[in-house]
Order: structure tokens, then C-alpha cells, then sequence
């Protein structure tokens, strides 16, 4: 025999962890992976009812139709509402002058930074 | 200034110098006692005269130099720390965990007099050092939940509650803990020491000093006298985060072909307040009833999303991820550094721990790579997954994610995978704490 491998006698318990251990992680994030599935799924199913029950329902939209859209798209559509209502196209053309006052402090004064009485 | 305040400046400094000279030679005379008492009584016994005495004292103060009593080991791990500090300078990798450690490396291994059991109260290692005290931190598990609650307040579960199928490569990727796990057993390392040295696998720096901490922190574990590995095992982790970018692309490279790192994957769905509020209360009672090992990791993670996506508790929010976490990471990379004494550290151990860390880190990324090709098997053509981002299911936020995103670029400069490749990234830091706690209960 050219290379003889000593295999611990740990590594079979070793080998049981492993395996459930990585199971167990999978399981877990399974249930997770399950879990949001479901939960964006009823959310969709709640909101489609409140617009049903309210009569706001596009008639447009299949009952089946996915209702979720995609980040980009909110984005357009934000972007959109943001540039029709909040970009000053217009202005009020009313000028306002407000006349700031400060409170005067010594220590903030400059004439107390300087030395008038330096001699050389 | 004038000519002859320097000169009377000058005058008082070299009196001050050689007042406090005098008054170490004296103390040094005193802590010194034990070691060469005979030589100091034969001297004062002797009555020699005063030159002898003063020469008798220098000789002391030398013995406790650093020059006196540097060890190989402490210049080795001197140069590492510089190492770290340059690679974090220069190339800007992690910076505010590798400053940290390379100065904690440089503090941890200034050599002072350690022979006949005096204990200076200087080392990380000796009772009632300042550092002895801040190291409380790492030993009992205390720093890494905070760090946890920190990346809890920053992190954004959005891409991962939009796409949850992605979930799946953050579990994919953990295979590199438990893969690693073996090869520590094979090697010999007993079993609560393996499973500490397989969560370098996890690429989460704090969820190994966390399991390190309760299962190699020499103390008996599962009736086996443990090493302390927390040093080792930390520096690994953190090492080889920060030069994720260097392991992972190769590996990704190796296991796609060019079409496959083109896929443009679906853009995720806008995602509502009310689902990320629900999110890190289902997660976290999911998650912890399974793994209740997990506890202190997941509970400070999802407790910190909460705080963050909750828009009430905005001034907590905040403090956990600026001041709170940054204070803590300050804490853990110089402690962790300083942990790294030479004469601890510098053992075959330790190199072995870095081959199974190196391979571990490549291991994981497979994992996740293969897995987001499998499931790409069973996905319909206009749903399809872009391999790369198994690779972020390694838990290094955001740095795997990052790298995602380049080699992305790289193919095709239009497709940006990153907000894709946070799904499986966030993912894996909630599956390597889970794995983390699956650990804790098998081995303690």
C-alpha cells in the first residue's frame, strides 16, 4: 500500500453532526423561504380584498394577475409624481428679506484675538 | 520662543528624564527582587560601592526591555500586525477591522519581562491587566451579540423578503462549516475544537469568536480538555473576509461559463412596511425555537432590524449602528489582535487552522455557486438565477456581495447584482448563526 490514511475514530460521530447539523440549517431557512412565500402571497390576497370590498379594483386587472410591482417600477412612478408636484417650475415671485441679527459675544469677537499690546 | 527658555526648558527636561530614570531603576530593583535576590544580596553584603549599584540597576532595567526579552516569535507577529495595517492602508481591505487587529497583533506581542511568575499586569494573558479586562469581552461571548444588534440597525431585509426564494443560497454556502468541521476532525483536533474551527466557514467574524469562545477557550468541553483557539480562529475569520475578494472570484470563475455570469435576474418587487416590520419578529422566533444556540446572535440581529424598520425607535436604530457598533468593533479588533501573543499563537495549530480557514472560504463558495445552478435546473427560463450570487451566501456583508457586483460587471457592464446578491448575503449570516448554534448544542 503506498499511502495509508489513519482515519480518527471521531469522524463518524463527526460525519452524524455534519450531516444534521447542515440539514437542521436548511430546514430552518427552508421553513423561512416558506414562510415569506406564503406571507407576500396573503398580504397581495389582503390588499386585493380592501380594493375589491371598496370598489376600487381596476377593472383591468385580471382577479389573478400579480399585484406586487417591481422596486424600478416605484421608482419610475415616484420619480414621476416627484417631477410633476415638487419641481419649481414656478415660482411665487415674492421676494422675502429677513434681517439676521446676532447677539454679540466677546468670545466670539475678533478684536479680542488680536494682540495690540505686543512688544517686540 | 527665546534662545535661553530652550536652554532652561532643556535643563528641567534632562532633570525630569533623570528623576524618572531613578525612580524605574529603584522600582525595577524591587520587581526584580525575586529573580536575582542573591545577586543583590551579595552586592549589598559585599558593600560595594555606588557605581557598582547604579550598573546593577541598568542591568535590570535592560532585563526588562522589550529588546531583552524579544522573542523571534514576537518580531514574526510584529511584522504581521505591520502587514495588516499596510494591506488595510494601501488597498483599502476592510480597514476598520484590519487596523484594529494588525495594531492589537503589534500591542499583543511588545515583549516584557514575563520569568518567575511576576505578573507586570501588561499582557492580555495575566489577571488584572487593562487589556486582561477589555479580552473579557471575546472570552464570554459579550462583543459579537453587539456587533450582531449593529448589523441588525444597517442591514436592509428587503431584497431577501422580495425574493425569498434566495434564502436557500445563504443555507447552500454553510456547507464550507460543516465540510470544514470533518477536515479539522481528520486532522485531530477533538470535537468541540473542530466545530469552532468550522465556523470559519461561516465567513462571519463574530459568530466564531462567539462559538470559539464557548467551545475552544481551554476549559473542558463535552468532558475534552479544549485548547484556546479564539485567536487563532478569530484571525482566520477576519483574515480571510477581508481578502474575500481575493478567494472567492477565481473559484466563481471556475464553476460558471460566460453565459451563465450574464443572466439578468427579475428586479426585485417593492417591499411594504408592514412585511418588514413582520419580518424580524417571524425570523426571529422561527429561527431561535430551531436553534436556540443561536440566541444571543440572532436575538441582538433581528432586535436591531426591528429597531431600524419599526420607524419609531429611530435614535436607538441609530446609536446601534454608528456609536454602539463602532465602539464594540474597537474593542474586538484590538482585543482579538492583542490575543495573538506570540508565544500562544505561533504554534502548528494555528497554521493549520488558516489551511482549513483558506479552504473553508473556498468550499462555501462553491457551495453556493452549484446550488444557484441547481436550482436554476428546476426555474423557468424568464426566472432564472445568476450563479454568481451563490457566492454572496457566505455570510461577509457586504463585502461578498460586493465582489458579486464586479464580476458582474465585468461581463456585462449593464448588470448590476447587487441589491440580488444581498439576499443570500443577509441570508447567510442568519444560516451561519443557526450552524452556529446547532454546534453549540451537539458539542456542549
Amino acid at each position: 500500500m503506498f499511502l495509508e490514511i489513519q482515519i480518527p475514530a471521531t469522524i463518524e460521530e463527526g460525519i452524524v453532526i455534519a450531516f444534521t447539523g447542515y440539514a437542521i440549517v436548511f430546514l430552518a431557512l427552508l421553513l423561512l423561504f416558506y414562510l415569506f412565500s406564503g406571507l407576500s402571497k396573503f398580504l397581495s390576497w389582503q390588499i386585493r380584498q380592501n380594493l375589491i370590498k371598496t370598489g376600487r379594483f381596476p377593472k383591468h386587472i385580471k382577479k389573478e394577475d400579480d399585484l406586487h410591482i417591481s422596486g424600478e417600477t416605484a421608482a419610475a412612478i415616484a420619480m414621476a409624481i416627484y417631477l410633476c408636484r415638487d419641481l419649481h417650475d414656478d415660482e411665487s415671485n415674492v421676494l422675502t428679506i429677513k434681517k439676521i441679527s446676532k447677539v454679540y459675544s466677546p468670545w466670539s469677537s475678533k478684536i479680542y484675538g488680536i494682540n495690540r499690546w505686543r512688544k517686540s | 520662543m527665546k534662545p535661553q527658555y530652550k536652554k532652561a526648558l532643556t535643563v528641567a527636561a534632562a532633570i525630569v528624564v533623570l528623576f524618572i530614570v531613578h525612580t524605574l531603576l529603584h522600582q525595577t530593583n524591587s520587581f526584580a527582587a525575586p529573580v536575582s535576590a542573591a545577586g543583590i544580596t551579595s552586592a549589598e553584603n559585599s558593600g560595594l560601592n555606588f557605581g557598582a549599584e547604579v550598573l546593577n540597576g541598568i542591568q535590570k532595567f535592560i532585563s526588562f526591555t522589550g529588546f531583552r526579552n524579544a522573542s523571534s516569535g514576537n518580531l514574526i507577529m510584529i511584522a504581521v500586525g505591520l502587514l495588516f495595517i499596510f494591506l488595510a492602508i494601501r488597498f483599502d481591505y476592510e480597514p476598520l477591522l484590519l487596523v484594529p487587529i494588525g495594531t492589537g497583533i503589534i500591542i499583543g506581542n511588545i515583549p516584557f519581562f514575563q520569568d518567575g511568575g511576576i505578573n507586570l499586569q501588561l499582557g492580555i494573558y495575566q489577571q488584572g491587566s487593562v487589556l486582561n479586562y477589555l479580552y473579557y469581552g471575546v472570552v464570554k461571548g459579550i462583543y459579537p451579540p453587539l456587533i450582531f444588534l449593529g448589523i441588525g440597525a444597517m442591514t436592509d431585509f428587503s431584497s431577501l423578503i422580495s425574493s425569498p426564494r434566495l434564502i436557500l443560497l445563504g443555507a447552500a454556502a454553510q456547507v464550507g462549516i460543516f465540510l470544514t468541521f470533518l477536515g479539522a476532525l481528520y486532522l485531530g483536533f477533538n470535537m468541540p475544537e473542530a466545530g469552532a474551527i468550522g465556523i470559519i466557514g461561516g465567513a462571519d467574524g463574530p459568530t466564531a469568536i462567539f462559538l470559539s469562545s464557548k467551545l475552544a477557550n481551554g476549559s473542558i468541553v463535552h468532558g475534552l480538555q479544549t485548547k484556546n483557539l479564539i485567536g487563532p480562529i478569530a484571525i482566520a475569520a477576519y483574515s480571510y473576509m477581508a481578502l474575500v475578494p481575493v478567494i472567492q472570484p477565481p473559484v466563481m470563475r471556475l464553476l460558471t461559463n460566460k453565459k451563465e455570469r450574464t443572466i439578468r435576474m427579475k428586479p426585485a418587487r417593492a417591499v411594504s412596511k408592514r412585511e418588514k416590520i413582520i419580518f424580524p419578529i417571524v425570523a426571529l422566533i422561527l429561527t431561535t425555537f430551531i436553534s436556540p444556540g443561536a440566541l444571543p446572535l440572532l436575538g441582538m440581529l433581528f432586535f436591531g432590524n426591528l429597531l431600524k424598520e419599526s420607524g419609531v425607535t429611530k435614535r436607538l436604530a441609530d446609536t446601534a449602528r454608528t456609536s454602539l457598533i463602532d465602539i464594540v468593533t474597537i474593542l474586538l479588533g484590538l482585543t482579538v489582535g492583542a490575543s495573538t501573543q506570540a508565544d500562544v499563537f505561533l504554534t502548528s495549530q494555528s497554521i493549520l487552522i488558516f489551511v482549513l480557514g483558506a479552504l473553508s472560504f473556498v468550499v462555501a463558495t462553491a457551495g453556493g455557486v452549484i446550488f444557484a445552478k441547481v436550482m436554476n435546473l428546476f426555474s423557468s427560463s424568464d426566472n432564472k438565477i445568476n450563479p454568481l450570487i451563490g457566492a454572496a451566501g457566505v455570510s461577509a456583508v457586504p463585502d461578498s456581495a460586493r465582489v458579486v457586483q464586479t464580476e458582474g460587471l465585468r461581463y456585462d457592464s449593464t448588470n448590476h447584482l447587487l441589491m440580488h446578491a444581498m439576499a443570500p448575503n443577509v441570508a447567510g449570516v442568519i444560516g451561519s448563526a443557526v450552524a452556529a448554534g446547532i454546534m453549540m448544542s451537539f458539542l456542549m
